[in-house]
């Protein structure tokens, strides 16, 4: 884990933070649209499940902090969705990445709001599920937007991950 | 579909025991409310600071849907119907009430409100919208947790935490919050609980109270509500009886919940729910 790594994912953290309370949560109302756990998705897409779950973690726990719910919610969610999201990379098509982001993201956003009907925190089930496609295809999009972003900058040589070998070989392994 | 390592297999596991470590902590007590304070505080000012940048963005980009329907020019109209209308409710809830006051010598003084107008600059950061708000008004402007937060005409929501420079305002549609509300055209108070975007739904403490569509609800005695009396919840829009004699109303709310942009917050409201500084509103 280099110091570059670090200060790029704080800065990605924050920033995705501060755009979703601001821009992505008002315009997509009553959408659960949310830009951190696809920057989350995206990330572990890009870079495999380690980096993904504890991007995910550290993001949800922000997040958690940050709202009035109990935190740990969106820590346990979005640990899911980079890890799912590591594990179902594909890494060469953007069309499919997307749209396993914007599943994985519908999914987890359903399971936040489980989770926060059984702590008691606002949050009605019936509008989550009513609005889970909408949504999912709201992540999807963003997703779209941000895979060759982060791609690219994932993959200069100040923010590469230290050990790409084992998950590139396997990759490689298993498709010849 | 790749597999994990078992080190990493180790570390998603203990990672979402710390997970539900933090979620059994934060519902046990305050342990964590110092860390969710600050954080709150620091991502409060900041979005302070991200709206002054993307809030021109974001006002235009939720007016490209009614963009060429002349939806502004019905959305001021409906703001101005609103609160005419509003000016009528308190008339009339004024007047109903005058009597009362008369007998009980005090002065009817339902309108002194001191309202400190702000602005909305932050959903929540999570996901969607979890039915907060963040305000740009905090402590330093005179808001306590617990005020009432009004749109002009109808209501938004009370506060929940006032920091030093921001403050988060819990909507009162929130799914499952309830407020106390009174019925304008027969007195009869009741329950109106949050439904979400849909608005609330009214159960009148009485069961033998008759609701009719049209009738308008006002939030109602204090006790009842923590929030102020007297002002605007919405109209009710369908009712249903069902077999046991319960009534429920499905009610309009006044304050659209998912689109509030410039609010006030209600500084000044003693106890015995008359307002106490008189002469402004």
């Amino acid at each position: 884990m280099t110091r570059a790594r670090v200060a790029a994912a704080v800065a990605g953290l924050t920033t995705a933070l501060l755009l979703q309370a601001t821009l992505v949560a008002p315009v997509s109302a009553p959408w659960p649209v949310s830009l951190p756990a696809v920057l989350v998705a995206v990330i572990a897409l890009v870079d495999g499940p380690p980096t993904g779950m504890a991007f995910g973690f550290a993001t949800g726990l922000t997040a958690d902090l940050g709202s009035q719910h109990p935190a740990g919610v969106l820590a346990l969610c979005w640990l899911g969705v980079g890890l799912l999201c590591g594990l179902l990379a594909d890494r060469r098509g953007v069309r499919r990445d997307a749209l396993v982001a914007g599943s994985v993201c519908g999914l987890a956003s359903v399971a936040a709001t489980v989770l926060f009907v059984v702590v008691r925190s606002p949050g009605s089930l019936a509008d989550a599920i009513t609005y889970a496609v909408p949504a999912a295809l709201g992540d999807a999009l963003l997703a779209l937007l941000l895979i060759p972003l982060v791609r690219r900058m994932l993959r200069t040589e100040s923010l590469r991950a230290p050990h790409p070998v084992y998950t590139e070989l396997t990759v490689g392994a298993r498709y010849g | 579909m790749r597999r994990l390592t078992r080190r990493q297999r180790i570390a998603a596991a203990l990672l979402a025991v710390v997970a539900l470590c933090f979620i059994t902590l934060d519902l046990g007590g305050g342990a964590l409310r110092d860390a969710h304070s600050g954080v709150r505080g620091a991502l409060g000012s900041l979005y302070r600071g991200t709206d002054v940048v993307v809030g021109p963005a974001r006002r235009w980009m939720e007016g490209v849907p009614s963009a060429g329907s002349q939806q502004s020019t019905i959305d001021q109209l409906r703001g101005e119907n609103a609160r005419l209308r509003g000016r009528i409710a308190a008339l009339e809830a004024e007047q109903r009430t005058s009597g009362q006051l008369a007998r009980l010598q005090r002065a009817a003084d339902g309108t002194g409100r001191r309202l400190l107008p702000a602005r909305v600059v932050g959903y929540g950061p999570g996901q969607g919208f979890d039915w907060t708000v963040t305000l740009d008004a905090g402590s330093s402007d005179g808001v306590r947790d617990g005020q009432t937060v009004t749109d002009g005409a109808g209501l938004v929501g009370r506060v929940l935490h006032a920091d030093s420079a921001t403050s988060v305002v819990l909507l009162a549609a929130d799914p499952g919050s309830g407020v106390g509300a009174r019925d304008l055209r027969t007195g009869e108070i009741g329950v109106a609980t949050g439904l979400g975007a849909d608005g609330f739904s009214f159960r009148p403490l009485n069961p033998d109270a008759v609701v009719r569509v049209g009738d308008r609800l006002v939030t109602g005695p204090n006790g009842a509500s923590s929030y102020v009396s007297g002002i605007d919840v919405g109209t009710v829009q369908s009712v249903r009886r069902s077999a046991d004699g319960t009534t429920r109303a499905a009610v309009h709310p006044t304050a659209s919940p998912t689109a509030v942009d410039l609010v006030a917050v209600v500084l000044a409201a003693d106890a015995a729910g008359s307002l106490a500084e008189p002469g402004r509103r």
